[in-house]
Order: structure tokens, then C-alpha cells, then sequence
């Protein structure tokens, strides 16, 4: 992997609300093809990381490249090009209440191409048909569920191919079962597709499942950057106190997953 | 727009489920070599890159009847999702021509990326009107939606009936000053807009017929026409519309807006009953309000007229009083205020309706707000219609 050249670049990034420090001094690198989860409690700074990464919030200080190309302004023509690379899901889902699906799916395709009708209609199934609902093209998002509406969200994101794709939190407030379905999808998209996945997600389930890397976040500070193993390895500091808190609270499901979640990454 | 209604409606599923089964699996044709190709088909190179910027920058390959498709895909490396949507849509335009599409020279990667894209895809869109008797299901279905939007209607109307006053006897409600509150909101503020509207149209009403009534030397008249027409008509009436756009609009968008919060839920599992809660108030409110609105507008109304007939037609003050108390009997002033009732109630229940409907996001309370004053408006000039004709007839 390291040979490879890396997807994204964050170096020593500084992010600010006002006067208060919400990231302190953060670096890392993703590298193409991984799953890369953004662990850490709420109020952490990761949806201010993945913000950044996506230009959304400019750094105060540090740098920020995706596909080797420096984030800017999201009116550059720079940007605006690496933007139609990398799909995004947000926390709270974003997907247009005025649109049915089909049309929230249709907008990117719509904006960005000139594919004809017939070929974005027959693409808006497919994306939908990848997230299992292949017959909510014509309902709003008002009539879906909870977990339907993340998956939605998840096919939007799809439209137009990207190489990259942000979730944020995208099992928040979802059962156990649906959770487990949409760790399923993003694992089984990256098959697939061969696309890079960045996932913020505090659900320990969802992290041994998907993750082949992660980044630890505590109060704005990057504490751990490496494999799910090397996580697993550690006997004590913040993250393990991370780990022992939620392996209590999932019970044993999560300790009999634990093992080949930890195994199968090389 | 296109339509995939196949979820929002049982019939329709069912005939799809059939459709299914009975249909050969779907699948795309993907030929190396295919020995069986038919005499007249079309063979089209592919591109290195089926992608977004090809398949936009080329036509889409007509589909002729019993004429195998062709694709040559020896070269193509490389395929995106606009690539496997076309050849998603050109199989299934083949089969539905009867011919075939084939694939030739796949590569096995590009195979395996076309196959990730379209492996759980529907078949077919199930075609509504190729499937027997799917109109008159339609036809049903919307007669069936029909009817129960009705019953609907009719169950909010009796649960404001019962609630607002049997109701009121078993349970009551404690919230105090509440009625006040609405009356302020719904009826007092809008005196000011009621008021003047009428005035400045009892001016033009009369302007009007006083040009008419003048070539005749008719212009005593004048007073009867503007006291008949703004007590019987244009009094309750142009309150009403007022009222409907105001306070109905408002009762709707409040209404759903609760609903969309779960606020009427959270009522309901309380235990108290949402439409006592948040429609009676408003019920005896606007019951009480319009009339009063109703009789200030239809005097502001006969004040411009009176205005009129003083400036313009040069008749005195105590002719036009005359002339008033001689024009106006009580008959008159009962119906001008059965209208203001029935016209409050209407808008109340309109609007209350309108509002319990939503069931979607908040997009969906602009819609129903839009929707609750547009109906109410014509249900309302409907109703005046049909209390003229009755008050025509001679008993
Ligand atoms: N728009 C904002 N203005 C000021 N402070 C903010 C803003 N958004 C987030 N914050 C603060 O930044 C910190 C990190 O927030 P966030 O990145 O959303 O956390 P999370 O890890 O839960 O996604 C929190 O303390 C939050 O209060
Ligand atoms: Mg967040």
C-alpha cells in the first residue's frame, strides 16, 4: 500500500470556530481502496475534519490535498472538479424534501453531464437497485424511513461514480439490524467499485466490520493513526478506554465479531 | 417525469409479482462468440471508454424489431455506470422488440464491473397499460382514494361538531384564556383589512350603479341595491374570503406543522383528544368572530355606498336613511348571519382538514396550505351559490 500514492493528504491542520480550537495540529493520509473510519465521541471534531477535507470550512492553518490536487475555495474550478470525484453523506442525510428520490439522485447527473434522459432514469434504478430500494424513485423523502433515507442519501452520493465516498455517521439513530445493512453496502460498494471509503461512525460493530484503518479523535487531537489490529493491540490510553466502553455496552455480539474483524485485515 | 408506482399501491404490485414470475429470468446476453446471431443485425464498435463523456456525446443505437443488436466491446476496457446503463437499457429495449442484445469480445473485468452494476436491478419495468384491465384498477383506485379522502373530511367535521359541544361537557379544556387568544388572533386581527376592503367596495359597487341607475332617473334605487348586496352577499361573503385566506391558512399550516413534529402524536398518547385540543378553540373563535365581521363590514359597505349616493348622486342623508329602513327587514340579517356561520364553520373544517392530512415533511405544509385556501375559496363561493338560489325561493 505504501507505494501507492495517497488519495488524501492532510497536513498539520489547524481548524477554528471563532477563537476555539476544534483541531489541533491534525495529519494523516488515505490511501485508494481503504476503509478508513473516523472514530471518537461527540463533539471530537469529526464532522469539522471530514468539512475540511471536502473544502466545505476553510483551515485556519495546514494543508489540505484530495487526489493530489490542494483544496481552495469551493468556487474554484479546481475544486469544483475534485468535488464531482467524491460523494458525500451527511449527517442528518441532506437529501432534498422537495425532490422525490429519483430527482435527488437525477440532480448531480443532471448538473454535471449531459447523458440523456432515458440513460440518467435507467441510471437513478441502478443506483437505487445497489442500495436495495430499486422502487422509491418516486417517493419524497418525507415518506422513507430512517434507514431508508441514509441508503438514499447513499445513492445520491453514488451518482456520478466517484472514486471516493464520505459517510458521516451514516448509522446514527439507526437499529442495530439497518446498521448492519449499511456496513454491508459500503462493504460491499468498495468490492465492487474498488472506491475509497471514509466513514465516520462511533458504533464499535460497524468499526470491527468495515474499518482497515482508523483515525482515533479525541477533544481535536489526533491520538491514533494506523490498522484496526494495531487498535485492538493496544492495553491501555484512550482508545482501549474507547473500546472496553462500547465492547461492554454491545455485550457479546461484539467480542464474537471481534476476532475475525481483527483477522481479516492484512 | 417518470413513474415506477409499484410500491405505493397493492393491485398494481401484484399483477407486477405475477408478471415476474412468469417472465424469463433477466439477465444480459454475454456472447464471446455468438454462433446464432440473426441475418439483418446491426454491429456497433464500442469505444476504450463506455463512459459519461461517450455515452453523452454519442446517440443512443435505435432498436429494430427481430434485428439483433450487436455490441462490440473487443476494445472497451473501461466502464462506468453510464456505460452499463446504456447497455442496461438497449437489452431491454431488444427484448421488448423481440430481438437480442450481444455482447461480443467482452472483456471478463469489464464483464464483471457490468454484471456488479446491474445484477440487482429489476428485470423490467413492469408497462401499466400493456397489462390487462390496469385502467379500470386505476379507475377503481382512484374512486376508492376518492371516497375515503371524503370520509376523512366528514369524520374531522363531526369530531369538531361533537367535540365542540357534547365534548366540551364531558372534557374540558383547561388551558385558560385560550379562546381569547384566538379570538385575538383569528377574528380582531383582522378587522382592519375586513373593514376597509368593504368600505372601499361599497364605493365602487355604487359608482357602478349609479351610472346605470342615472341614465334612467332612477337613482333612489341606488340605496336599495347597495344595502341588499352588502348585507346578503358581499358583506359575508368578502369576510369569509378574508377569513379564508388569513385565519384558514394559518389553521392549516399549524396544524401540520404539529403533525410533522409528532406534536399531535405526543397529544394523543397523552390522552387528550387533538381536536379539542387545538381545533375547538379555534371552532368557537372563528364562530363568534364572524359574524361580528361579517355585520362591521357590511355597515362599512353601506357607509361607501352612502358616501356615493351623498357625493356623487347628490341624495340627502335623510333619504337614504328612509329609503334603508323601508329596504331592509329582518329576513335579511338572519340570512346575512346563517351565512357568516356556515361560511366560519366551513373554513374551520377546510382548513383543520388540510391540516391532519400532511403526513410528510415540512416541504409538504406549504403544499397543504396552498391547497386548504384555494379549496376552501371555491367551497365557499359554492356554498353563497347555493344560499341564493334557496332565499329565492318563494315558500
Ligand atoms: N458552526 C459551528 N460554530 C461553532 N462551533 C462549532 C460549530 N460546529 C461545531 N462546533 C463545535 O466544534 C466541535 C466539534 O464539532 P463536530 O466536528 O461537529 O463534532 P463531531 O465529532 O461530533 O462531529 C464541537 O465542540 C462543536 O460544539
Ligand atoms: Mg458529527
Amino acid at each position: 500500500m505504501p507505494s501507492t500514492q495517497p488519495i488524501i493528504e492532510v497536513q498539520n491542520l489547524v481548524a477554528k470556530y471563532g477563537d476555539k480550537t476544534v483541531l489541533h495540529d491534525v495529519s494523516t493520509r488515505i490511501f485508494p481502496s481503504e476503509v478508513r473510519v473516523i472514530l471518537g465521541g461527540s463533539g471530537c471534531g469529526k464532522t469539522t475534519l471530514l468539512k475540511h477535507i471536502i473544502g466545505l470550512l476553510k483551515p485556519f492553518s495546514g494543508t489540505i490535498r484530495v487526489f493530489g490536487t490542494p483544496i481552495g475555495d469551493l468556487d474554484s474550478p479546481e475544486t469544483t472538479d475534485v468535488l464531482k470525484r467524491v460523494g458525500i453523506t451527511y449527517q442528518n442525510g441532506a437529501l432534498l424534501g422537495s425532490l422525490t428520490v429519483g430527482e435527488n439522485i437525477a440532480l448531480p447527473l443532471r448538473m454535471h453531464t449531459t447523458l440523456p434522459e432515458s440513460i440518467i432514469r435507467e441510471m437513478v434504478i441502478m443506483k437505487l437497485s445497489q442500495v436495495d430500494m430499486p422502487h422509491a424513485a418516486d417517493l419524497y423523502p418525507g415518506e422513507l424511513s430512517g434507514g431508508m433515507r441514509k441508503r438514499a442519501a447513499v445513492a445520491r452520493a453514488l451518482a456520478m461514480d466517484p472514486p471516493l465516498l464520505f459517510c458521516d455517521e451514516p448509522s446514527a439513530g439507526l437499529d442495530p439490524v439497518t446498521s448492519a445493512g449499511l456496513d454491508d453496502l459500503l462493504l460491499r460498494l468498495r468490492e465492487a467499485l474498488g472506491i475509497t471509503i471514509v466513514v465516520v461512525t462511533h458504533e464499535l460493530l460497524s468499526i470491527q466490520t468495515i474499518a482497515d484503518n482508523i483515525i482515533f479523535l479525541h477533544k481535536g487531537t489526533l491520538l491514533f493513526d494506523g490498522s484496526l489490529r494495531d487498535a485492538r493491540a493496544l492495553t491501555r490510553g484512550p482508545l482501549y478506554d474507547f473500546f472496553e466502553r462500547h465492547a461492554e455496552d454491545s455485550g457479546s455480539d461484539a467480542a464474537a465479531t471481534s476476532a475475525p474483524g481483527g483477522e481479516n485485515h492484512s | 417525469m417518470w413513474k415506477f408506482d409499484t410500491i405505493r399501491s397493492w393491485p398494481k404490485q401484484a399483477i407486477f409479482y405475477i408478471w415476474a414470475c412468469l417472465s424469463p429470468a433477466a439477465g444480459i446476453n454475454m456472447h464471446e462468440e455468438s454462433p446464432d446471431i440473426s441475418a439483418h443485425s446491426q454491429s456497433l464498435a464500442m469505444p476504450e471508454k463506455l463512459t459519461k463523456e461517450w455515452v453523452a456525446a454519442n446517440r443512443i443505437p435505435p432498436v429494430r424489431r427481430e434485428s439483433d443488436l450487436v455490441l462490440d466491446m473487443t476494445r472497451t476496457r473501461l466502464l462506468d455506470s453510464a456505460g452499463a446503463a446504456l447497455v442496461h437499457l438497449l437489452d431491454r429495449e431488444c427484448r421488448r422488440a423481440g430481438s437480442r442484445l450481444v455482447l461480443q469480445g467482452i472483456d471478463r473485468k469489464v464483464q464483471a464491473t457490468l454484471a456488479s452494476w446491474t445484477k440487482d436491478m429489476p428485470g423490467e419495468e413492469p408497462e401499466a397499460e400493456a397489462l390487462p384491465g390496469a385502467a379500470l384498477v386505476a379507475l377503481g383506485e382512484q374512486g376508492l382514494a376518492f371516497a375515503r379522502e371524503v370520509t376523512t373530511a366528514l369524520s374531522v367535521l363531526a369530531e369538531i361538531l361533537y367535540w365542540g359541544t357534547f365534548g366540551l361537557l364531558k372534557r374540558r379544556d383547561y388551558r385558560r384564556g385560550v379562546l381569547g387568544e384566538q379570538m385575538y388572533q383569528l377574528g380582531y386581527k383582522a378587522i382592519g383589512v375586513t373593514v376597509s376592503l368593504a368600505f372601499l367596495i361599497g364605493i365602487v359597487l355604487s359608482i357602478q350603479s349609479a351610472l346605470q341607475l342615472r341614465q334612467f332617473g332612477a337613482d333612489v334605487f341606488l340605496v336599495a341595491m347597495v344595502v341588499w348586496g352588502m348585507i346578503r352577499e358581499i358583506g359575508p361573503l368578502m369576510t369569509a374570503i378574508i377569513l379564508a385566506a388569513r385565519s384558514g391558512s394559518a389553521t392549516t399550516a399549524e396544524i401540520a406543522t404539529m403533525g410533522v413534529q409528532e406534536e399531535i402524536d405526543a397529544l394523543r398518547t397523552m390522552g387528550l383528544n387533538h381536536i379539542q385540543f387545538v381545533v375547538v378553540p379555534k371552532f368557537w373563535a372563528i364562530s363568534l368572530t364572524m359574524p361580528v365581521l361579517s355585520l362591521l363590514s357590511t355597515t362599512f359597505g353601506i357607509v361607501g355606498g352612502f358616501a356615493v349616493s351623498m357625493f356623487y348622486l347628490d341624495l340627502s342623508p335623510a333619504l337614504f336613511w328612509s329609503e334603508l329602513t323601508k329596504n331592509v327587514i329582518l329576513k335579511d340579517f338572519v340570512i346575512s348571519f346563517i351565512k357568516s356561520i356556515v361560511f366560519a364553520w366551513l373554513i374551520i373544517w377546510i382548513g383543520a382538514y388540510y391540516g391532519f392530512k400532511v403526513k410528510g415533511g415540512a416541504e409538504e405544509v406549504g403544499r397543504a396550505t396552498t391547497a386548504s385556501v384555494v379549496t376552501a375559496l371555491f367551497v365557499i363561493i359554492i356554498a353563497d351559490a347555493i344560499f341564493s338560489f334557496v332565499y329565492n325561493i318563494k315558500f
